[in-house]
């Protein structure tokens, strides 16, 4: 059961709160009754259900293919989805929301669903959720025959997981750090992790009314050369603030660096790390699933050469045994794929994922080493973090971005620090170059340093901004090194 | 180098909040001798004008990675005159539209807009910093030592 109940948010609190929230725009009374919601849930077929078919994927060893997509009007966003499980073999189907809605902005995304309207094609990034309410949302949930996640980047995302989660989606991405560092400039963290302990709770009464909405933290961040001891720590604690609010159903991501060997040690970190913070907590009554999410860099635009970074991710998270890989497209360097580039990246996936499927990875000692070294670093960071919240990981996870305890490489929030430096080593590990802050032991900042020195000694120059800028586009450029020509 | 030098307002419009490419130019610029004012991501038509008036900035360099770069750019060149920029030199470069377009049309489509430049993904940074002294009618920075 839960471990401590005093931080769970009151029922009473909740939804005075939930009145405000609901009247943020005219469609949030449309899911004022709570039990309706509840009930369309409930009425879902099993095989639309996000968490059970995450569970169902874990006990048999399968990864699950799931593909980001959202235009700005319904119908047009129907058909795509239909076309990604039809063309593309899509398991589980996304439904990516627009950037102003993200923001709260739903007059602009009103006007962006005008000017789509008259311009016969999408204007907008997403689907604006909000704006289409209940029916808009209803009518997207039951024409499609596959469980459907909300996915977006969305700081304040209360409004929107009352109308989706009311609507029938089973499964809602985010979190209070992972939605905020990298998604907004101003948001203060308190704010945008009490937003979410918000989210968690609806998730939460949901439960407690028998319907079992999956949650994922968004693990890759920026997408930018993360050390993994970084989006872990973040991903961890999202998630042990997610179960405080009573989520049972857990999926926590991780971003593809690119060395296999790193991947895979970071995916087998992450699951074990997770479980043990999870029980220390007290909680025992979660199920936990990983995502892998292929290269969140730079792509190429060469379509070949975008495939086969989208297989080498499909291939890595296969041997990684993530439960779900989010997959790419061809288009990722030119931006919003067409849905046909789409099914493209779906379907070059289903063929790596199925040929390695039951393949196993020996897991040698280079392997075992790295996934040490990484929980080593996750907990120097989350020991940080829990001393400096006194046991609340809310207050800790601000008080730790404050002081760059934790430190997200290239984020555009002010309350990031942004001192951290990632530079890749000799064989394209990530390694950290200026820790910033962190407050790992020198023993872990010896390593990365001697790591980063074989490499500058091979290539005759120094480390510093020329060679994190070279990282940074080696993908788009060819290679994964940036290493000079 | 002589004289003073150019300065520049740099920023990502609208509610796209892509930072990576943001910082880069931001060293790029600066190592290539401009005064960069970095307005970081996020950022309105106005918040480019007011930082332009401020700094006396002579170009505006506007990025847009997320898709909305059509919406969030329109009127962009009728604002800067409302407000006394007329002169003022306006760059934009990205993904500047949703899905995968001729890059002509694309060009055309934003010069059409008022830009005096328009660039895709892939583009030589250092042609761009050539580009911008040229349009700033500036000399380049001397070889440093």
């Amino acid at each position: 059961m839960m471990g401590d109940t005093t931080k769970k948010m009151p029922r009473e609190e909740f939804f005075r709160i939930r009145d405000e929230v609901l009247r943020g725009w005219p469609t949030g009374a449309a899911v004022a009754p709570f039990e309706d919601g509840v009930r369309r849930q409930l009425a879902l077929p099993p095989h639309k259900r996000f968490a059970q078919a995450m569970a169902e994927a874990r006990k048999a060893g399968r990864t699950l293919l799931q593909p980001r997509a959202g235009v700005a009007l319904v119908e047009d966003h129907i058909r795509l989805l239909n076309y990604l499980a039809r063309e593309g073999e899509a398991d589980l189907l996304p439904t990516t929301i627009d950037a102003y809605t993200r923001q709260n902005r739903y007059a602009e995304a009103a006007a962006g669903i005008q000017r789509s309207e008259a311009a016969g094609t999408s204007l907008l990034n997403g689907f604006p959720a909000v704006n289409h309410g209940l029916d808009g949302c209803r009518r997207v949930v039951e024409s499609v025959d596959k469980p459907v996640q909300v996915r977006h980047g969305t700081p304040d995302a209360r409004l929107l997981a009352e109308i989706t989660l009311s609507s029938g989606f089973s499964s809602f991405e985010g979190g209070g750090i992972s939605y905020n560092i990298p998604y907004a400039k101003r948001v203060p963290l308190e704010k945008s992790i009490r937003d979410w302990q918000y989210v968690d709770r609806l998730v939460g009464l949901c439960g407690e009314a028998g319907v079992s909405i999956n949650r994922e933290p968004f693990g890759p961040l920026t997408g930018t050369l993360v050390p993994p001891c970084i989006s872990h720590a973040v991903g961890i604690i999202e998630g042990l603030l997610a179960l405080e609010q009573g989520v049972r159903s857990i999926s926590l991501g991780y971003g593809q660096t690119g060395n296999l060997v790193q991947d895979v040690a970071a995916m087998v970190s992450l699951r074990e790390l997770a479980d043990e913070y999870f029980r220390r907590d007290g909680h025992t009554d979660f199920e936990l699933t990983t995502v892998f999410h292929q290269w969140m860099g730079g792509f190429p635009e060469d379509e070949s050469k975008a495939f086969a970074v989208i297989s080498w991710g499909a291939a890595a998270a296969v041997l990684a045994r993530a439960d779900k890989v989010i997959v790419k497209t061809p288009h990722e360097a030119m931006g919003v794929p067409t849905r046909e580039a789409n099914a493209c990246g779906l379907r070059a996936t289903r063929q790596m994922v199925n040929m390695l499927a039951g393949q196993k990875l020996d897991a040698g000692p280079t392997r075992a080493a790295e996934s040490e070294l990484i929980k080593a670093e996750a907990r120097c960071l989350l020991e940080r973090t829990r001393e400096l919240g006194r046991g609340n990981w809310a207050a800790g996870a601000a008080a730790a971005f404050e002081s760059g305890v934790l430190d997200v490489p290239f984020a555009p929030s002010v309350f990031n620090r942004g001192r951290l430096l990632p530079i890749r080593d000799d064989e394209g590990f990530v390694r950290i170059y200026q820790p910033g802050n962190l407050p790992l032991t020198p023993d872990i900042l010896a390593y990365h340093a001697a790591r980063l020195a074989e490499r500058a000694r091979n290539e005759r120059r120094s480390l510093g901004y020329q060679m994190v800028t070279d990282d940074i586009y080696a993908i788009s450029k060819g290679r994964l090194i940036g290493r000079p020509r | 180098m002589t004289g003073k030098a150019p300065t520049i307002v740099l920023g990502v419009i609208g509610a796209d909040c892509h930072s990576v490419g943001n910082q880069i130019l931001e060293l790029h610029f600066t190592q290539q001798g401009f005064n960069v004012a970095n307005l970081g991501v996020m950022v309105s038509q106005d918040e480019f004008i007011d930082a332009a008036i401020e700094t006396g900035a002579g170009a505006i360099l506007v990025s847009s990675l997320y898709g909305h770069g059509e919406i969030d750019c329109a009127g962009f060149r009728e604002r800067c005159i409302e407000r006394g920029l007329d002169k003022i030199v306006l760059y934009v470069g990205g993904n500047l539209v949703v899905g995968k377009a001729a890059p002509e049309v694309v060009v055309e489509k934003f010069k059409a807009m008022g830009f005096d430049r328009v660039f895709l993904p892939g583009c030589n940074l250092d042609e761009v910093a050539e580009l911008l002294r040229k349009d700033l009618a500036v000399s380049a920075p001397r070889e440093r030592a």
